[in-house]
């Protein structure tokens, strides 16, 4: 970058004084990001701004932390963080599964592009269509179940969605199936670009397929599973409203066994009127989530010194 | 680098929380009084009721036709809403205080919460009270300390046990009208592999209508349910609390479709309709079509078989569905010109002619129905019982009688658990409402 810079001025900058030169420089790229930052700063800082202050009051009067009292001690808010802390255990199931995929197809030579395509489309449906497809392939009388019971396995046709003791597994499974091709592809990008000779001195060497990836092939991939994981953890805490909302009918039924902290969030804001109740949870979410966006940053910036500039 | 992953990350979960979270809140405009206007005035009028009374959407499209005869400068548009979206929509209208000019509302709390926070103007402030009169079941679901929040557009008869006649005698059985009957018939249906009562539960809907329609056997008055909203009374008490020992009943006898958890509210209606069914439970209005399908000689159209010894016990309950002018609104007149128009006498006889069901007001003739199954519902309504879930907190409804509801016809959740966590749920929203007992309090007045 500096390079570029230092060669390209001789050619546009004989006209400039030093003083103007020094201006320019010491701005920096900040007049560039100046007028989106303003508008990101409106929009979200303003509402944030907002959200906070409401967080704290009760029908336009100071309350102090009751919100957040309140909150925290709502049985069916805990329920609710309690079900995203369980869903965060579907990243490393996630992760095995895409890493397993992106080394499956990456050794495939015959129909990749095909099998890429069959792992990667369901990331690209609508969530409602698959809440909807979901929903109606898993009801106890569904598809899915008239197959498994015309097979004579009756014993596996659950109530998928319909269990309160299986809903939220239900529901994994879903997620997991959607969001699998991201991470594969992610993957399967990066071990494209892996230079070939040390897995091919590994093969001359004798080194299995396990052993082969095992050794040289994770480490290498290490930053991208990294990136790869606090995604979908950030995807668990705070992205499954979707799934939950279309395929519960907003209910996060039955009883409370699929409710999640933003299904919690919208249903305090717009089902029960209590805005104030909806921004405390909003803030504890922020917090929460917070964490998980340090650490994405982290990876992203370690990715963009070491991983996507090789 | 560390604080610009921060600034960053900040931004981020921004964009995270604010996507599920508007900015809410609402303040209260003064309506004005103004002249009926000459200008262009447009109306926005947000609805549901297809659903449940199917032909309401010709009716809408008549009636707004030949309002604009009578005023060619007003233009209505309707939106159709969903039922799992009625709430949050006008919720989030609400609190952008824009949105549409009249909204639908389900009766009782559904059109009260939104008066109490100050979302829509009194239809009593621009209706005269000689008219609100006549509209069914204003006085007793939308009245509040004098005032008459929404106008009630049609009568919902709630809600309707529908049997097949066809269906219980192929198996040697009459169609029970008591509890005891009713379990017995669950019992030899089950054990031939036949449902007794179609019902979906998964969108949550049907948990209010067992609510009402089982528990208002129970009760004495829609103030029994205030009184334990408020604390007076609790809903572990034998009245408030017995209906989910009945519900749990109908589970362990096998009344219900073996998917009611895994159907939604009107996909399991459609079990009755094959005939895989004995009974099942419609909505009032939609109720002459679900007889029409099956045909009225093989259908009893009857309440819930009688457990309870209450005064509401072996009735219907009566409830309308109601119209409220926005606060915000400019035109405010207008829109109460519209209300009181479509109860005019056209209006009225249109509205049974194109969706069968009963317009809400009293000056419509129950005398010039010809159909036995719509006149005995009509004139029942006009006699019954309160529907219970209109008294309320929908909180409560949503939180408690929904999901407890789902729990039990599942069997991972007894009566009397129910029933406790009812009471706990209650006693939480008197904490986190810090309106809600002055409110209902003053609502049971």
């Amino acid at each position: 970058m500096t390079s570029a810079v230092t060669t390209a001025y001789p050619v546009t900058a004989p006209e400039l004084s030093g003083a103007a030169r020094g201006r320019r420089r010491n701005f920096g790229p900040w007049p560039w990001i100046l007028p989106a930052g303003i508008g990101i700063l409106f929009v979200f800082g303003y509402s944030l701004v907002d959200l906070l202050q409401q967080s704290f009051k009760y029908r336009g009067a100071w309350v102090g932390l009751d919100n957040f009292r309140l909150v925290v001690t709502d049985p069916l808010f805990q329920t609710a963080i309690f079900h995203n802390a369980l869903l965060l255990f579907t990243v490393p199931i996630l992760v095995a599964l895409a890493l397993l995929f992106a080394i499956l197809l990456f050794e495939t030579r015959r129909g990749m592009r095909f099998y890429q395509s069959a792992v990667f489309l369901p990331y690209l449906l609508p969530i409602p269509v698959v809440g909807v497809v979901f929903g109606q392939l898993l009801q106890l009388n569904g598809a899915l179940n008239s197959g498994l019971r015309a097979l004579g396995l009756q014993s596996f046709a659950l109530d998928w969605l319909g269990d309160p003791n299986q809903a939220l597994v239900t529901m994994s499974a879903i997620i997991i199936w959607k969001e699998v091709g991201f991470g594969t592809i992610l993957i399967l990008a990066r071990l494209i670009s892996l230079p070939t000779e040390l897995l091919e001195a590994a093969q001359i060497d004798g080194a299995g397929f396990f052993k082969k990836h095992l050794k040289i092939t994770l480490p290498q991939l290490r930053p991208v599973i990294l990136f790869y994981a606090i995604n979908e953890a950030i995807v668990m805490v705070s992205w499954v409203f979707n799934y939950v909302y279309v395929m519960t009918n907003g209910q996060g039924g039955p009883g409370d066994a699929t409710m999640v902290s933003e299904l919690y969030i919208y249903r305090s804001a717009f089902q029960n009127q209590a805005p104030e109740l909806a921004a405390a949870a909003a803030v504890l979410l922020l917090i929460s989530t917070l964490f998980f966006i340090v650490g994405f940053f982290k990876v992203q910036s370690r990715s963009q010194s070491g991983v996507l500039d090789e | 680098m560390k604080r610009r992953g921060i600034a960053g990350a900040m931004i981020c979960a921004s964009v995270i929380l604010i996507s599920s979270l508007g900015s809410t809140g609402a303040t209260a405009v003064t309506p004005s009084r103004a002249a009926f206007p000459t200008g262009p005035v447009k109306l926005v009028m947000w609805w549901w009721g297809e659903q449940e009374a199917p032909g309401a959407k010709l009716w809408l499209a008549d009636t707004i036709k030949a309002y604009k005869v009578k005023h060619p400068n007003v233009t209505i548009q309707t939106v159709l809403q969903t039922t799992d979206g009625l709430v949050p929509a006008f919720a989030a209208a609400a609190a952008a205080k824009k949105g549409p000019d009249l909204q639908y509302f389900w009766g009782g709390i559904y059109a009260q919460q939104p008066g109490w926070d100050g979302q829509i103007a009194a239809v009593s402030d621009y209706i005269p009270a000689k008219e609100l009169a006549h509209y069914i079941n204003a006085s007793t679901e939308e009245a509040f300390q004098g005032k008459i929040w929404t106008a009630p557009w049609y009568v919902n008869p709630s809600f309707p046990v529908i049997a097949r006649k066809d269906v219980f005698s192929k198996y040697k059985l009459t169609v029970p009208t008591t509890w005891t009957d009713l379990l017995k018939a669950c019992d030899v249906l089950s054990a031939k592999g036949v449902t007794t009562i179609a019902g979906g539960i998964k969108d949550g809907w049907f948990g209010g209508w067992l609510y009402s329609i089982i528990g208002a056997q129970s009760v004495t008055s829609s103030n029994d349910v205030i009184s334990a909203v408020v604390g007076k009374q609790k809903f572990t008490d034998p009245i408030h609390a017995a209906w989910w020992t009945r519900l749990q009943e109908t589970q362990s006898h096998h009344c219900w479709n073996t998917d009611i958890n895994s159907l939604q509210l009107y996909q399991a209606q459609q079990l009755w309709v094959s005939g895989k069914a004995a009974m099942t439970v419609v909505a009032g209005p939609d109720t002459p079509n679900f007889v029409a399908k099956v045909g009225a000689s093989k259908v009893v159209v009857m309440p819930m078989p009688k457990w309870g010894t209450g005064a509401f016990a072996g009735k219907l309950g009566t409830t309308s569905q109601t119209i409220g002018i926005t606060k915000w609104t400019k035109y405010p007149q207008v829109a109460a010109d519209f209300l009181m128009f479509s109860h005019q006498k056209a209006q009225l006889n249109n509205w049974f002619a194109r969706t069968g069901s009963m317009p809400a007001d009293d000056r419509f003739s129950i005398a010039g129905v010809k159909d036995p199954v719509k006149r005995a519902l009509f004139t029942s309504v006009l006699a019954g019982g309160p529907y219970l879930e209109n008294f309320i907190p929908a909180q409560l409804d949503t939180d408690a009688v929904f999901t407890n509801a789902q729990l039990v016809l599942k069997g991972t959740r007894t009566g009397a658990q129910a029933a406790a966590n009812m009471q706990s749920v209650m006693e939480r929203l008197r904490k986190t409402d810090r309106n809600l007992v002055k409110n209902f309090t003053a609502w049971s007045k």
